[in-house]
């Protein structure tokens, strides 16, 4: 009885699971020394450094450039005027603004107080610049607690995963519907770089090299309605004339790879306006990068959808069985139709997005991205014969493949093991995935 | 089972966590990510990167973008969440790359070019390693002249003109060849044609092949790369008429420099990688410190012939 609700937890949150497991290990194998850079350990710092110092010596500060560096330097330089030291100067640059720094000491410096980085700069450069410099003859360096915490679980780096994974999963939301009514579409990938290109020349062609914000919108509704054009007429083709959908996507693949090269003339183009970034790279909302927060409206969105509305219901039906849902009085026709407009138009929404993370619109980009997309969609519990699947399964599935390779890049893991952890993740999410049918 | 799968997991990431962590003299990680590192020219330069940051006691990562912009984009953003203390690229895509590298600045991580340059306005690069391609070019130009002898002869030049680097290497080889065909009325080397060999075989064959047609007295072919000069003689071989036509290439790839040993290839200048993957973490070295060093250091091509071929104990 037990083993039988044990199985049956398992197969229906099987995959939730690998995902699971797959994060505790990476954490697990990234786990570093962390440099505190909260004002409370700034505070801690300081009264370090005082216990061990008179008060009135003098103390330098040093801290690398980078996000919320001058923050961190402003506190320490408060706590430590707050515990009666003298901040004869606080640094906030690169090892060379440093090295000059420390070179005009004139005053007798007591200590070095820094984070992470410059504590390696002042450690190791600082015995051969007090032999020049007696000002520095006893100077001592003082840097931030550290602690354990692995890279994976940084915010940061929680935020590249889910932002790196973001195309992947919004196309895999219309490869979901597709695959869903026992489709398949390969073109993706292409639409991608058709797209990406189409937009950059769209914008080009409005605004030149100097295009405005208007230009832009202008340019990616260009390359998503384009690509959502492609997909009805892909649609079309499938149902029209009964052509296999394996066979008119792939039809449709190599046209739009091969469009998209001459078009941009094999050469990427660039977008004249960084704010094109701003779709790819800006975060906005609670900080989250504005490609997830993209991500999550229009997996929720798809979610109220397949499960609340006729459309919905339809999807399935079509995917079931297309005789008795078209007995039944479904479209089946046009529900085909839409499934495939949908796929092209989130894979032209896909091309938006890497075009903006490079603001570039390149013809190489996307290159097997559809394998990826139906990944992640297969990992996502959908079945390939169609009638069966998740919309927030298919989220799992390509979190799963985001996480991996992130995981790979942060352990340095050779790409050619990449391609063989992927293989054996997927074949294991698919098996637990079959369990569902054979313990139910 | 379950239970006993999870154990092995742990357990397995333990020891993992045991055998590459707990270096804590580590000064910090220098990533470094290339085009591919299926081509062994970017992984002689990993290897040389990880032996010589050890030696200054640095821990170094290696990821693989595969010819990917996207893939390399994400890896630069990775490092960042990383924090390593600095990165060394061999930029995808001169533009494209742009925008990861302004990210990386912004984070304050300091990123190093290799081999090729990063063109991207506004993104900034600290020091950049790489090969003076337009002197390697005049070697093969001085490569050609004696290959040719006094008798000189008709030229083809397949070139990669989207490669600023290979557009380098045919400048450099032209200025050799008109310095030399100045006022000379006799034993003239001629350019008679300049085609695309897309720096691999397939392409560097098929416009061998058109140019064989062409030209009945070929005399020497020019290729800014060994791939292609590989392809140029395939179709020269096809047209057995490989006594008659010399060919030149670029780089010293293993199956290149392997040619010129067969005689298949005439000479080849060659390129560095292993000064450049040492070059380059001294400016690292330099540049956490806070030392001055040259924003641009670009090591000259040394020519290899067959007698130098000969003399390598790597090859076959």
């Amino acid at each position: 009885m037990m083993k039988m609700d044990f199985r049956s937890v398992l197969s229906e949150y099987g995959n939730a699971l690998v995902l699971l497991l797959l994060c505790l290990g990476i954490s697990l194998v990234t786990i570093e020394e962390q440099s505190a850079t909260s004002s409370s350990a700034a505070r801690e710092l300081a009264m370090e450094v005082s216990a061990e110092n008179p008060p009135g010596s003098n103390v330098l500060v040093l801290v690398r450039t980078g996000e919320g560096a001058s923050r961190f330097a402003k506190a320490l330089s408060e706590s430590l005027s707050a515990e009666g030291l003298q901040v004869v100067e606080s640094i906030v640059g690169t090892p060379a603004d440093a090295r000059k720094a420390l070179e005009s000491q004139k005053d007798e410096l007591a200590a070095i107080v820094t984070g992470e980085h410059m504590a390696v700069f002042a450690s190791g450069q600082l015995p051969a610049l007090a032999s020049a410099n007696d000002a520095l003859a006893r100077t001592k360096t003082y840097r931030t607690e550290t602690y354990l915490w692995p890279n994976f679980l940084k915010k940061d780096n929680l935020f590249n995963v889910l932002k790196q994974v973001s195309v992947v999963a919004i196309i895999a939301i219309g490869m979901t519907l597709v695959i869903i009514t026992a489709g398949i579409d390969l073109s993706v990938g292409s639409l991608i770089a058709f797209s990406g290109v189409v937009c950059a020349l769209a914008i080009q062609y409005l605004g030149g090299s100097e295009p405005t914000t208007s230009h832009l919108w202008l340019g990616s509704l260009a390359g998503i309605l384009i690509c959502a054009l492609i997909g009805m007429g892909t649609g079309g083709l499938v149902t029209v004339f009964r052509i296999p959908a394996f066979i008119v996507t792939l039809g449709v693949m190599f046209i739009a790879k091969g469009l998209a090269f001459i078009l941009s003339n094999s050469e990427p183009i660039p977008v004249g306006n960084e704010g094109f970034a701003w779709l790819g790279r800006g975060s906005d909302l609670f900080g989250l990068p504005n490609s997830v927060s993209l991500m999550i409206l229009l997996f929720v969105l798809a979610h109220v959808v397949m499960s609340r509305t006729s459309i919905g219901r339809y999807v399935y039906a079509v995917g079931g069985n297309p005789e008795a849902a078209r007995l039944s009085g479904v479209p089946v026709k046009w529900v085909l139709v839409f499934v495939y407009a949908l796929c092209g138009l989130l894979a032209g929404l896909g091309g938006v997005m890497e075009a903006s993370l490079h603001v570039t619109g390149d013809p190489k980009s996307g290159t097997l991205v559809e394998l990826q997309v139906i990944a992640a969609v297969v990992v996502g519990g959908t079945s390939l014969a169609g009638g069966r699947g998740k919309i927030f399964g298919t989220l799992v599935g390509a979190l799963i493949i985001g996480v991996i390779r992130n995981g790979m890049n942060l352990t340095g893991v050779e790409a050619h093991m990449q391609s063989v952890v992927y293989g054996v993740v997927i074949l294991i999410a698919v098996m637990v995935d079959q369990l569902k049918g054979r313990f139910k | 089972m379950k239970n006993r799968i999870l154990t092995v997991f742990v357990t397995v990431a333990t020891f993992c966590l045991f055998g590459c962590g707990g270096d804590s003299e580590s000064k910090g990680v220098i990533a470094y990510t290339p085009q591919t590192l299926s081509n062994p020219f970017f992984s002689v330069i990993a290897d040389n990167i990880r032996e010589e940051a050890r030696k200054n006691g640095y821990e170094v990562l290696v990821v693989d973008p595969d010819m990917d912009v996207k893939k390399q984009s994400d890896q630069i953003d990775d490092f960042i969440a990383k924090n390593v203390v600095a990165i060394v690229l061999v930029p995808v895509d001169r533009m494209s790359i742009g925008p990861a590298v302004k990210e990386a600045n912004a984070a304050g991580i300091p990123v190093f070019t290799v081999d090729a340059k990063c063109a991207a306005e506004g993104a900034k690069i600290e020091g950049h390693v790489g090969t003076d391609n337009f002197q390697g070019g005049e070697l093969a130009g001085q490569a050609m002249i004696q290959a040719l002898g006094v008798e000189g002869g008709k030229v083809l030049v397949l070139d990669l003109k989207k490669a600023n680097s290979c557009v380098l290497r045919v400048d450099g080889f032209k200025k050799v060849i008109n310095a030399h065909n100045d006022g000379r009325a006799s034993g003239r080397i001629e350019i008679v044609s300049e085609l695309d060999g897309n720096g691999d075989r397939t392409k560097g064959y098929e416009s061998t092949s058109a140019a064989l047609q062409a030209h009945e007295d070929l005399a020497a072919i020019f290729a800014i790369n060994d791939p292609s000069a590989l392809g140029a003689y395939t179709a020269v071989k096809e047209a057995n008429r490989q006594n008659q036509i010399k060919i030149i290439g670029f780089d010293g790839m293993p199956d290149g420099k392997q040619a010129i040993k067969n005689g298949q290839i005439y000479a080849d200048p060659i390129q560095h990688p292993d000064k450049m993957g040492i070059q380059i973490v001294e400016l690292v070295v330099k540049y956490q410190a806070g030392e001055e060093f040259p924003k641009e250091t670009l090591l000259p091509a040394t020519l290899y012939t067959k007698a130098e071929a000969d003399q390598d104990p790597d090859l076959k």
